[in-house]
């Protein structure tokens, strides 16, 4: 149960798909969001008391928001974590509101100190009512604030630095940033505090509009995939759960589904959960 | 292309804000990047991004314009998960969320139907009759309590006490 494996989120649709992956339970992990977790689906209750490691992430905490965090909405994550016996929980170094109007999804926050500040500020409301470890995920955005003062990596490095939080590393999200800021995707990676990490996530993405799309619904690509080589080479935290596929919708067949948990496997050279 | 083509600079340039003069907006055009306090900075941007907002000063409007159109396909397709009957839709509803903040995939896809009921086909307008006969609409929707009959095309739309029959005579 201990040391690095491979996971998928857990998704109604691939109820079937989780619980017939042989491997999850001993040597992988698995996520589920945490506002899916009002009504909790049977299935994933059984995946729990297998044994197998949960996740809860949320995606509607906002952190990054100027305004202090929603004791409901902390508390709801607390809840989680206890419903799933979780070994952590995890969010966004993100906003998803603002003057009283929902974005619906992740928004990036500006680089600034006062931003830092409110983050800070939200991840310790955060983690005062947790009873495990707070992981937060940088986020895929096309644009960037025209004040950021820091670069991602600093910027990151601070928030952890400060507050005791670990990092949920998303490859994708770094390989989608890197190319749509016209950057070299292993220097982003470098720059950002991997020995934080806690675990990370892989999904396949598209190119569209003229920018590429963390989708979630594509094939994993892939330079993505070097990435999870790169990652794994300079990530020191003993304590990783491993790399996790995020799968959203247009689901594939289940051979090409544990195709992709096996190169993800093969690429940070972990066993096969398959 | 008049839908998603522009930036958002482009397509908010001929639109009245009703912000427009506000304390808000002054001081972001007044000052430098940056101007204004953290949560005035972001609700500009979310004003920006989805209620037909003003680009706020600094940011690059074809990046932000890019995340806008992101948002409301991706928005699309959780309404039409909930009302899959609005799927022939979407481009009449990408322009009719762009000055609309999400209110969940179902009141948004209720919304969208009512202010299209002469633009949809017989199978939309059942769906958004079948919603009718449950719900009364309303800030907070709440479950109707007597009976109700609605007209669809070819047939109509029964509902007592929040059970909901669809008669078709002729199918």
């Amino acid at each position: 149960m201990s040391g690095p494996g491979v996971g998928i989120g857990w998704r109604p649709a691939l109820a079937r798909f989780v619980e017939e992956l042989p491997g999850l339970v001993d040597s992988g992990f698995s996520e589920v969001i945490a506002e899916s977790l009002h009504h909790p689906h049977p299935a994933l209750l059984e995946l729990r008391d297998r044994g197998a490691r949960i996740v809860p992430h949320g995606v509607r905490l906002s952190l990054g928001g100027a305004d202090p965090v929603e004791p409901e909405r902390v508390a709801h994550l607390a809840g989680c974590a206890e419903l799933l016996g979780a070994p952590l929980v995890s969010e966004h170094v993100a906003f998803v509101r603002a003057g009283g109007m929902e974005v619906g999804h992740l928004l990036p926050v500006p680089r600034t100190r006062e931003a830092l500040d409110a983050l800070v500020r939200n991840v310790r409301l955060t983690t005062a009512e947790l009873g495990v470890p707070l992981a937060v995920e940088p986020i895929a955005a096309f644009f960037d604030w025209p004040e950021d003062e820091y670069a991602e990596g600093d910027f990151l490095t601070e928030l952890l630095d400060r507050t005791g939080a670990l990092l949920l590393l998303d490859v994708a999200n770094v390989y989608a940033n890197a190319r749509n800021r016209g950057q070299d995707p292993l220097k982003v990676l470098e720059s950002f505090p991997l020995d934080r990490i806690a675990y990370c996530h892989v999904a396949g993405g598209s190119e569209h509009d003229g920018y590429y799309h963390d989708t979630h619904t594509h094939a994993l690509r892939q330079e993505v995939l070097a990435l999870v080589t790169e990652a794994e080479a300079r990530s020191t935290a003993e304590a990783r759960l491993g790399y996790l596929l995020e799968r959203d919708g247009r689901y594939p067949p289940a051979a090409e589904l544990r195709a992709e948990l096996d190169a993800i496997a093969d690429a940070a050279g972990l066993a096969r959960v398959t | 292309m008049s839908t998603d083509a522009g930036s958002l600079a482009a397509e908010s340039a001929g639109m009245e804000s009703p912000d427009a003069g506000s304390a808000d907006t002054e001081s972001l055009a007044a000052g430098s990047p940056g101007a204004g306090s953290l949560a005035e900075r972001q609700e500009a941007l979310v004003r920006a991004l989805v209620a037909g907002g003003p680009l706020p000063e600094g940011f690059d409007g074809a990046r932000v314009g890019a995340a806008g159109r992101a948002l409301r396909n991706k928005r699309f397709g959780e309404v039409t998960g909930t009302w899959p009957q609005l799927l022939p839709y979407g481009e009449l509803f990408r322009a009719w969320a762009r000055d609309r903040p999400p209110q969940g995939s179902w009141r948004d896809g209720w919304d969208f139907a009512r202010a299209h009921r002469c633009s949809l086909d017989a199978e939309a307008l059942t769906a958004l009759a079948v919603c009718e006969a449950r719900w009364r609409y309303g800030d907070e929707p709440r479950l109707r309590r007597g009976p109700v009959v609605r007209r669809v095309p070819g047939g109509a739309v029964l509902g007592f006490w929040s059970r909901v029959v669809v008669f078709r005579p002729r199918r």
